[in-house]
C-alpha cells in the first residue's frame, strides 16, 4: 500500500517537471513548426545555473529562500539570453527551410550546448537541495514525502498551464501568436510583426524548459547527459499528446510520469522504456497523438 | 501633393512585373487621390490582382514604384505598409478563424495601437468601444461574439472589411469585394461596405468584374489590359466606350 501511495506521488512529482519541459517544446513546435532539439540543453542548463547561483547565495550567507526566487530567475534567464540568442542567430534564418535541415540544425546545437556545458560545469554532479529541505516534510497516510515535491512541483506545473491558457487565449501577444499560427501572411497583413511573435514565442517556450530544469533541481543531482535524457522523454510526452497540443501535455506527462514511477517500483527492469512503450501503444491506436487532430496544426 | 483632382494618396509609377513568360505589368501609371473609389476593370488574369500584391509589399515589381503620400512604399514589408496606411480585403476573407469577430476586431486594434503587455487582456483594451462602433456600421453588431469561421459569406465580407478599417488605413485595396456572396446580397453587402468607407473617409481601390457595381460604386474607372492602363475616367464615361465593350465587358469574362 504505501509502495502504492509514494509511487504515485513520485510520479505526479515526476509528471509535473515532465509537463514543464515537454510544453515548452510542444508550444515551439505548435507555433514555429520546428522540433528543437536543443530543448534538453536548456533544461540542463536551467538546472547548472539554477545549482550555481543557490549554491552562491547559500554560501555567502544570504537568506536561504532567496533560493526559492533563484529558481524563477535563473530559467528566465537562460530561457531569454539563451533562447535568444538561438532564436535570433540560428533559428529565424531556417524557418522556411526544410524541416529535416532543422532538426539536424537544433541537433548541432544540442551538441554544443552540452559540450559547453561539460567544459563550464565539469562532469562532477552538482547539488542544491536548500529549496527541498526549507519546505520540510509532509506526513500522508503514513507515508512521509517532502512538501517540494508533493505540493510545489505539481502546483508550479498547474501554474504554468493556467498561465498558457490565459495567456494565448485572453491576452494581446497570445491572440498575435495564434494569427501567426494560423496563417503568417494574412497576420502581417493587420501590421503582426510575425518575426517577433516568433521570437517571443520561442524565449517563452524555452524559458519552460530551463523552469524544468531550475525545479528539478532541489530533487535531483545534476549530471552530463541529463539534457538527452531529458528531450527523449519530453518529445514522448508531446508525441504522445499530440505535437502542440498544450492540455493534452499535461495529461500525457502525468500517464508517463506515473507509469514510469510504479515501474521503478514493481518492475524497475523495464522502468527505461516505459515512457516509450506507453508511446508507442498511443501512437499505434492514434497516429496523431491523444489528442492530435489531422493535418490541422493548431496549439 | 495637391492638384485640381484633390489630394494625391496612393501612386503607381511605371511599374514593371512579369512571371516567366506572361507580363503582369508592363508599366502601370495609376493614381488614387482622397476621398476616391476607384474601380480596376480588365481581363482575366491581366495583373490586376497582381497590383494590389505589389501596393501591400507581397510582390516586388521588377521596375518602378508606388508611393503613399509621396513616401515610396514598394520594397518595405507587408506589415510595416499596413502601419502607414494601405489596408487589404482578399478575395477570400482572412478572418482568424478560432478567434470570434470582436477579438478579431480588437486585435487589429490592439497590433494598430502596440498593445502587446505580455497580461494585457484583449478585451479591456481602450478602444474596444471604437471596435464596436465599426461593427455596428459594417451591420455585424449581431455577429459579434460568433467565431469568424461560423460567418456566412456576405457577413465575412463585411467584418473583413471592419477588421481593415480599425487598422485606420488611409487607403482599401479590395480583390472582388462582394464574390462569393450570394447574388441576392450583393448589391447589399457593397452598398454597406460603401457607406462605411464613406463614413470612416477611407478611399479604395477595388478590383471588380460586375459592371453594375462599378457603374454604381466607383468615381473613377481604370481599364487594365495587356500590361498596361488603356483608360480612366469616369464610370459612364468609360463603360460606354466602344472599346471597352468589345474588349473587356463583352469578352463575358465578368461573373
Amino acid at each position: 500500500m504505501d509502495i502504492i501511495l509514494l509511487a504515485l506521488l513520485d510520479g505526479i512529482a515526476y509528471a509535473a517537471l515532465l509537463f514543464l519541459v515537454a510544453v515548452g517544446l510542444t508550444l515551439i513546435f505548435g507555433v514555429l513548426g520546428i522540433l528543437n532539439i536543443a530543448h534538453g540543453s536548456l533544461y540542463a542548463i536551467g538546472a547548472y545555473v539554477t545549482a550555481t547561483i543557490g549554491t552562491w547565495l547559500v554560501a555567502n550567507g544570504y537568506n536561504p529562500w532567496l533560493t526559492f526566487p533563484a529558481l524563477i530567475v535563473s530559467a528566465i534567464l537562460v530561457g531569454v539570453i539563451l533562447g535568444g540568442l538561438i532564436e535570433r542567430l540560428l533559428l529565424s534564418r531556417i524557418y522556411t527551410k526544410e524541416p529535416i535541415l532543422q532538426l539536424l540544425i537544433t541537433f548541432a546545437v544540442f551538441m554544443i550546448l552540452e559540450n559547453l556545458q561539460r567544459m563550464i560545469w565539469g562532469v562532477q554532479p552538482y547539488f542544491l537541495d536548500t529549496p527541498l529541505t526549507l519546505l520540510g516534510n509532509v506526513s500522508l497516510a503514513g507515508v512521509n514525502y517532502t512538501l517540494y515535491q508533493v505540493a510545489f512541483l505539481p502546483l508550479a506545473a498547474i501554474a504554468v498551464l493556467v498561465f498558457l491558457r490565459y495567456f494565448l487565449r485572453h491576452t494581446t501577444m497570445g491572440a498575435q501568436i495564434l494569427a501567426v499560427t494560423e496563417d503568417r501572411e494574412a497576420a502581417s497583413s493587420i501590421g503582426i510583426n510575425a518575426t517577433w511573435v516568433y521570437f517571443v514565442t520561442f524565449v517563452i517556450g524555452a524559458s519552460f524548459a530551463a523552469l524544468g530544469g531550475a525545479l528539478a533541481t532541489p530533487t535531483t543531482s545534476l549530471v552530463t547527459g541529463m539534457g538527452a535524457n531529458m528531450i527523449v522523454l519530453s518529445f514522448a510526452v508531446a508525441a504522445t499528446a499530440g505535437l502542440g497540443q498544450i492540455e493534452g501535455a499535461a495529461v500525457s506527462a502525468l500517464m508517463i510520469g506515473i507509469a514510469r514511477s510504479f515501474a521503478v517500483y514493481l518492475a524497475p527492469e523495464i522502468e527505461v522504456v516505459m515512457p516509450y512503450l506507453i508511446m508507442v501503444l498511443v501512437l499505434l491506436v492514434r497516429p496523431n497523438g491523444l489528442f492530435g487532430k489531422e493535418t490541422v496544426r493548431k496549439i | 501633393m495637391s492638384t485640381d483632382k484633390g489630394t494625391l494618396l496612393l501612386q503607381a509609377e511605371g511599374l514593371k512585373l512579369r512571371f516567366g513568360g506572361i507580363i503582369a505589368a508592363d508599366g502601370i501609371n495609376l493614381s488614387l487621390y482622397k476621398g476616391e473609389h476607384l474601380a480596376i476593370i480588365g481581363p482575366n488574369g491581366a495583373g490586376k490582382t497582381t497590383f494590389l500584391n505589389i501596393c501591400t509589399g507581397y510582390l516586388k515589381p521588377d521596375a518602378g514604384k508606388v508611393t503613399l503620400n509621396g513616401r515610396e512604399i514598394t520594397g518595405r514589408p507587408p506589415r510595416s505598409i499596413t502601419r502607414m496606411g494601405v489596408a487589404r480585403a482578399f478575395q477570400i476573407p482572412q478572418l482568424f478563424t478560432g478567434h470570434t469577430v470582436l477579438e478579431n476586431m480588437l486585435l487589429a486594434a490592439s497590433v494598430r495601437e502596440r498593445h502587446w503587455g505580455l497580461l494585457r487582456n484583449l478585451m479591456r483594451i481602450p478602444e474596444r468601444a471604437e471596435m464596436e462602433h465599426l461593427l455596428d456600421m459594417v451591420g455585424c453588431a449581431d455577429v459579434r461574439d460568433r467565431l469568424a469561421s461560423e460567418l456566412p459569406e456576405g457577413k465575412r465580407k463585411l467584418v473583413d472589411i471592419a477588421v481593415a478599417l480599425a487598422l485606420k488605413p488611409e487607403v482599401l485595396l479590395m480583390d472582388e469585394p462582394t464574390s462569393g456572396v450570394a447574388t441576392a446580397d450583393k448589391f447589399g453587402v457593397m452598398e454597406t461596405l460603401m457607406k462605411a468607407l464613406r463614413e470612416a473617409g477611407v478611399s479604395s481601390v477595388f478590383v471588380e468584374h460586375d459592371m453594375e457595381m462599378v457603374g454604381l460604386y466607383a468615381t473613377r474607372v481604370a481599364v487594365w489590359a495587356q500590361g498596361i492602363i488603356q483608360m480612366t475616367g469616369e464610370p459612364k464615361t468609360v463603360l460606354n466606350d466602344p472599346d471597352v465593350i468589345r474588349n473587356v465587358i463583352g469578352s463575358g469574362e465578368h461573373a
